[in-house]
């Protein structure tokens, strides 16, 4: 009884809007039921959208997970200056998206960021970072502003995953010849399984819905960029549909994700 | 021997990368704020890494903008209303999900991700549409109320890994002495999972202060902080924006250095065990 007023609210927030998405995508204001508008998609770079939201995604996701990894690692071991070191890790954690992308959009605006001047220091001529002809320097400014603000949180799943697992499995892999790559994929791997499911469930999700970073900092079309655009700009079926077709992404996703859950927690 | 100091030497490079990486945009920030503009990317093609120069002007040009005052207590109002909101709701919730047979409750948690995994943009748009009709749009509720559906998944995540802690002998005598349904609630349980209800008060208010897709469709003309940053960036007004983003970021910031102890990836077990 208790759960009931949860369940009420995300229905009638979250369920019905997103059913009424789905119903309005195939209208448009003078035919119902109708591909129009997903057709009409196309022409405003629908096909560049999904494309760009694949690739930042994935990724955002591979840099977040490995830094986010390199820092449990470090967690592990016992060294000075370890609590200075596990609560800066959390700081951009704290930090406003939008104040994050504003000031990545500072290091690395073109011409003349903060980027190029670090470059200068080494000897190196700047690049345009967020040139439009650039795209996987593009690519690498946002998912370096995006890992900026999201690492934490994977880093502090997988710290707490880590210290699940007791350190005489390592001890005894070490005993028995296994070099550090394999104790790595042999063991803290599998061993951390639910909890990587997790990260991903919560990063993976987000990750498709990289907004406001794109908005200021990528100079192509994502999918949520794009049906911000379509809002503001032309009529409302237009956005529906391209919000839709980032729904069926993000559904996808979640089962596969889920099915991967269930399976890790069933071994 | 020099192997050993090899690995050390590794290890403190990668810290240092760290280290760096964390804390260079923050640098900026502040550069942007207290460096004359002549030395920033306002005015240069070449901005200093280094404060040359400090002054105050761009932040007090900044603070004179009556805008900011309005767009503060906002994102205070929704903050607040939607972190009360979330213990509101979910603290019964994941009460009520202790309880129940791991099964059904394992499905309803289910359920309550994936509320939380359909994209903002794909609700956002809707719901818009409906306050606007309503009358409710640019209102402070309006916004909490669609924020809440971001933070009440995860409230319920952390409350429920919060409230299994508590020993569940205690709760039933609680109930056979005829404490009633809430009075347990609120005079054992709470007290007891004192750390997670109050680290998840902190998260969804968190959550809610930095929310920018919902804020931006529901409420464009009268802006939170988040919303206000992003109008003066695409105006061009980089100044302004850094101070307001100082103001954003500096309570927030102080928050967590505090309340870090709170801040644990245990607080997800109730998603993982449940």
């Amino acid at each position: 009884m208790l759960v009931l007023p949860a369940i009420v609210y995300v229905t009638a927030l979250s369920f019905y809007p997103s059913a009424e998405a789905v119903y309005q995508s195939f209208q448009t204001p003078n035919r119902h039921y109708v591909l129009t508008n997903y057709k009409e998609l196309v022409s405003f770079g629908a096909y560049n959208a999904i494309y760009n939201t694949v690739i930042v995604t994935i990724c955002a996701l591979a840099l977040q997970f490995f830094i986010a990894m390199v820092i449990a690692t470090i967690l592990t071991k016992e060294f000075r200056g370890k609590q200075f070191f596990q609560v800066s890790v959390l700081i951009p954690f704290s930090v406003a998206t939008i104040v994050a992308v504003y000031a990545f959009s500072n290091v690395f605006v073109t011409p003349g960021g903060y980027a190029d001047s670090l470059l200068e220091i080494f000897g190196l001529k700047p690049v345009g970072w967020t040139a439009y002809h650039n795209y996987w320097l593009n690519v690498l400014a946002l998912i370096i502003s995006d890992s900026w603000k999201n690492t934490p949180i994977v880093a502090l799943i997988l710290t707490a995953g880590m210290s699940t697992i007791p350190p005489e499995i390592y001890a005894a892999a070490k005993v028995d010849g296994a070099g550090p790559f394999s104790r790595f994929f042999r063991i803290t791997i599998p061993n951390l399984s639910s909890y990587i499911a997790i990260a991903m469930i919560i990063r993976g999700i987000s990750e498709f819905n990289i907004f406001a970073m794109a908005l200021v900092l990528f100079p192509h079309v994502l999918l949520t960029t794009l049906a911000y655009g379509l809002y503001s700009e032309t009529f409302l079926g237009l956005s529906y549909a391209a919000s839709v077709v980032l729904l069926g992404f993000i559904v996808v996703f979640a089962i596969i994700v889920t099915v991967y859950r269930s399976r890790s927690q069933s071994r | 021997m020099i192997n050993r100091s090899l690995t050390r030497i590794s290890f403190y490079i990668v810290f240092a990368i760290i280290m760096i990486y964390t804390f260079f945009p923050l640098y900026v920030l502040i550069l942007i704020a207290f460096t004359p503009p002549i030395h920033t990317p306002v005015a240069s093609l070449h901005p200093t890494l280094y404060p040359s120069g400090f002054t105050l002007s761009s932040l007090l040009g900044a603070f004179a903008i009556p805008e900011i005052f309005a767009a503060f207590t906002k994102s205070l109002e929704v903050a607040f209303i939607v972190a009360g909101l979330a213990l509101l709701i979910g603290v019964p919730a994941a009460y009520g999900l202790s309880r129940l047979h791991p099964k059904i409750a394992n499905s309803i948690s289910t359920l309550l991700f994936f509320a939380n995994m359909l994209p903002s943009i794909t609700i956002a748009i809707p719901i818009s549409v409906t306050f606007l009709k309503l009358g409710l749009s640019e209102t402070p509720i309006a916004l909490a109320l669609a924020q809440e559906l971001i933070v009440l998944p995860l409230s319920v995540f952390f409350l429920l890994g919060a409230f299994q802690s508590v020993p569940k002998d205690l709760i039933n005598q609680a109930r056979v002495d005829g404490a009633g349904l809430f009075r347990t609630i609120f005079t054992i349980i709470v007290p007891l999972a004192k750390a997670g209800v109050a680290a998840t008060f902190l998260l969804s208010w968190m959550l809610s202060w930095d929310e920018f897709t919902f804020a931006v469709f529901l409420s464009p003309a009268k802006p939170t902080l988040p919303i206000l940053i992003y109008i003066y960036i695409t105006r061009g007004s980089i100044l302004d924006a850094s101070a307001f983003s100082i103001l954003v970021t500096v309570p927030v910031v102080v928050l967590v250095v505090i309340l870090s102890r709170f801040l644990r990836g245990e607080l997800l077990q109730g998603g993982i065990n449940g």
